[in-house]
């Protein structure tokens, strides 16, 4: 069974890895395979998304630009016909911001606080143990 | 309740009890623990080597810290509000925070740019950037911490603000402020597109204290930042023992460039955090006091006191903050507060109560100086030295701390120094070990945070954020207009003279002063740096 594949990326000039490289270390125990690509601009991010042929895609926002970054890359991944992929984002997410990128078709948002396991459980279950399990 | 309260107390009194960074903790302590201690050799008297108990003899009755709250966002007119409000409201010091894409060095109109200008900082691209920032504001009279974190945009931000100094008629020998100019602060705890090699980093941060050290003699020019060390991971004894490292580095670097210890070691300072475990901050803070000086005096035997005296700004830890219930983070921030002062801080920051949501709003950022305000002139706890002096508990957790730290200098040392333990991955293995650890704690439940893991509400309490329009339009018209109206020529000329400086091995900081002043971006000047030295890769994973 293939594992389940997670693309991590920091956007713009954000600075802050820390979040996104223990969310990153927990998937991959959790048995999940993880490429994480650092700082990236949303094309760049969503290429790597296809080329991987991954499953999920984490981004990890601390300095605020989210509302720039995240629609973008949403409309990117469209664009590819790749939307089935899910999207999740981190970090420091002010929650009228997390609705707004919700209803744009960001699958979950977990704010700073949220556990490990949860990030993981989530992912588990939104895509199944394997590609097979993606419902197209 | 009931159940709560067992939740409260986690466990029998028979449990293995630690601090968080592991050091065993006894139900009590007596005489018997700190047996070999020597009230002389070890302690001294506060402003006494080994300086353990504080730096002066009468700490805040001579001198109360700094109120020094960190501000920036936007727009330098914005940011130059907040400072007024600041100041008016009692801060006795300024402390700006600038953009990732200022403190990376880049200039606010490159691609990658576009969601970050002004975000979680000011955007300063140039000169005419740092007039408004500081405009009225006296310069000469108050102290100015500028938080340009990384060396590859410090030195040409720092030389903005010199060359503003001029024009406005301040002698630089006159301006008393600090950068902090930190090479780990861009090879280890921040990332970012096209990262200097950490020995080049380092380079660039003597070349400011260098600079410092012949025109600046009342600037700290470099501020390790501990805080920071332990906001990407680290544990306090990592904290201490990375600020101590860094140091050295520095000083060794310093004394191979032909400066005798004493001429920059008294301007050397340190940044630390305060975190949640209130007695072993306290230790750390003692502790890294003693192990300072006697290895300053080990390794470089000055002459003048000042050279082996470790002084700090404190900044209230920003990751024990919690979104969840955020007005908690109120009460947080003032036990953080209190553990910096029973630690003979020299100035420090609070941390607003709504930062794990965003920048803080003027309400939240009041609140906070309000918090030091409470502290000075309520508690009491400025009245005498290092109070806690003398508890077994917090002498025997200061000996504890203090081993845990020479122990890891040892470990860096044995690594071939500081710069060696960047490069290899070591340092970034650390600290993101330390941190997974933690967060598997939390998620646990084995570390309990009120609000997060236990004590939860079922309604979220909403709070208003803080917003603000982007920067970006006017940071591009900004730098539009200065390439407009520059002599092209001349501009070219100066980062030409910077760019053979930097394979000469010269000196950077002069060059940078005449290229901003002949209207070279900051961007341009830094892209110099990076076209020689960049492109280094963080190892990671």
């Amino acid at each position: 069974m293939a594992l389940i594949k997670v693309v991590m990326a920091k956007m713009g000039f954000d600075a802050h890895y820390r979040g996104a490289m223990m969310v990153a270390r927990h998937l991959v125990q959790r048995g999940m395979e993880v490429v994480y690509i650092g700082n990236r601009l949303p094309e760049e991010i969503v290429r790597t998304v296809i080329d991987e042929d991954a499953q999920v895609l984490g981004l990890s926002s601390l300095s605020g630009n989210h509302m720039v970054m995240v629609p973008r890359i949403l409309v990117l991944l469209q664009q590819e016909g790749a939307e089935r992929v899910k999207v999740l984002l981190g970090g420091v997410v002010p929650t009228e911001d997390q609705k707004e990128l919700l209803r744009q078709g960001v699958s979950a948002v977990f704010g700073t606080g949220s556990s490990l396991d949860a990030i993981a459980d989530w992912i588990e279950a939104a895509v199944g143990h394997g590609p097979d399990a993606i419902q197209v | 309740m009931s159940s709560q309260t067992e939740n409260a107390l986690g466990g029998s009194l028979s449990q293995d009890y630690r601090t968080t960074s592991g050091i065993p903790v006894k139900a009590f302590y007596t005489p018997a623990d700190v047996a070999g201690l020597d009230a002389v050799q070890d302690l001294g008297l506060p402003g006494q080597p080994p300086y353990t108990r504080g730096v002066h003899r009468d700490m805040y009755r001579g001198r109360l810290w700094t109120i020094r709250q960190l501000a920036g966002f936007g727009t330098p007119e914005e940011t130059n509000g907040r400072f007024r409000m600041l100041l008016d409201q009692g801060a006795t010091g300024i402390n700006c925070v600038f953009d990732f894409v200022t403190n990376r060095g880049f200039s606010s109109d490159h691609p990658l740019a576009e969601g970050d200008v002004g975000q979680g900082g000011v955007a300063i691209d140039c000169l005419d950037d740092m007039r408004r920032l500081f405009d009225g504001i006296p310069i000469e009279d108050v102290s100015v911490s500028l938080v340009l974190s990384n060396p590859v945009g410090a030195g040409a931000i720092f030389a903005a603000f010199l060359a503003m100094a001029q024009e406005r008629g301040i002698p630089w020998d006159k301006l008393r402020g600090t950068l902090q100019n930190d090479f780990l602060m861009e090879t280890v705890v921040l990332t970012a597109p096209n990262i200097l090699e950490p020995a080049f980093s380092l380079k660039l941060s003597v070349d400011v204290v260098e600079f410092c050290t012949e025109h600046l003699p009342q600037w700290n020019p470099i501020s390790f930042a501990g805080y920071n060390y332990r906001e990407a991971g680290a544990d306090a004894v990592q904290e201490a023992a990375l600020v101590i490292a860094h140091a050295v580095a520095v000083a060794e670097e310093m004394v191979r460039r032909g400066h005798p210890i004493d001429s920059f070691a008294p301007r050397l300072s340190s940044f630390f955090t305060a975190d949640n475990d209130l007695f072993e901050e306290v230790a750390k803070y003692r502790a890294a006091r003693r192990v300072y000086h006697r290895l300053f005096q080990e390794r470089f035997k000055p002459q003048d006191p000042r050279s082996s005296r470790l002084r700090f700004h404190v900044q209230t830890s920003g990751s024990a903050l919690t979104a969840q219930q955020p007005l908690n983070n109120v009460t947080r921030a003032a036990y953080h507060a209190l553990a910096a002062v029973l630690g003979g801080a020299q100035s420090l920051h609070v941390s607003a109560y709504d930062e794990a949501l965003c920048l803080p709003s003027e309400a939240a950022a009041l609140t906070a100086l309000r918090t030091q305000q409470v502290l000075v002139h309520e508690t009491g706890v400025t009245r005498t030295a290092d109070p806690l002096a003398g508890s077994y508990y917090v002498e025997q957790l200061t000996n504890e701390v203090e081993q845990r730290i020479l122990a890891y200098l040892k470990q860096m040392d044995d690594l071939g120094g500081l710069v060696r333990a960047v490069e290899s991955g070591w340092v970034h293995r650390e600290l993101m070990g330390t941190s997974y650890d933690r967060e598997l704690a939390t998620t646990s439940g084995e570390r309990k945070v009120v609000g997060v893991n236990c004590f939860t509400d079922d309604v979220p309490l909403e709070i208003e954020l803080f917003r603000f329009p982007s920067a970006l339009e006017q940071q591009r018209a900004t730098l539009e207009r200065l390439r407009a109206e520059r002599d092209k020529g001349q501009t070219e000329a100066a980062l030409e003279r910077l760019r053979q400086a930097v394979l000469a091995d010269e000196n950077t900081m002069p060059h940078l002063v005449a290229a901003v002043r002949a209207g070279a971006s900051v961007g341009e000047c830094c892209d110099v740096f990076r076209a020689l030295h960049g492109g280094w890769h963080q190892p990671l994973l």
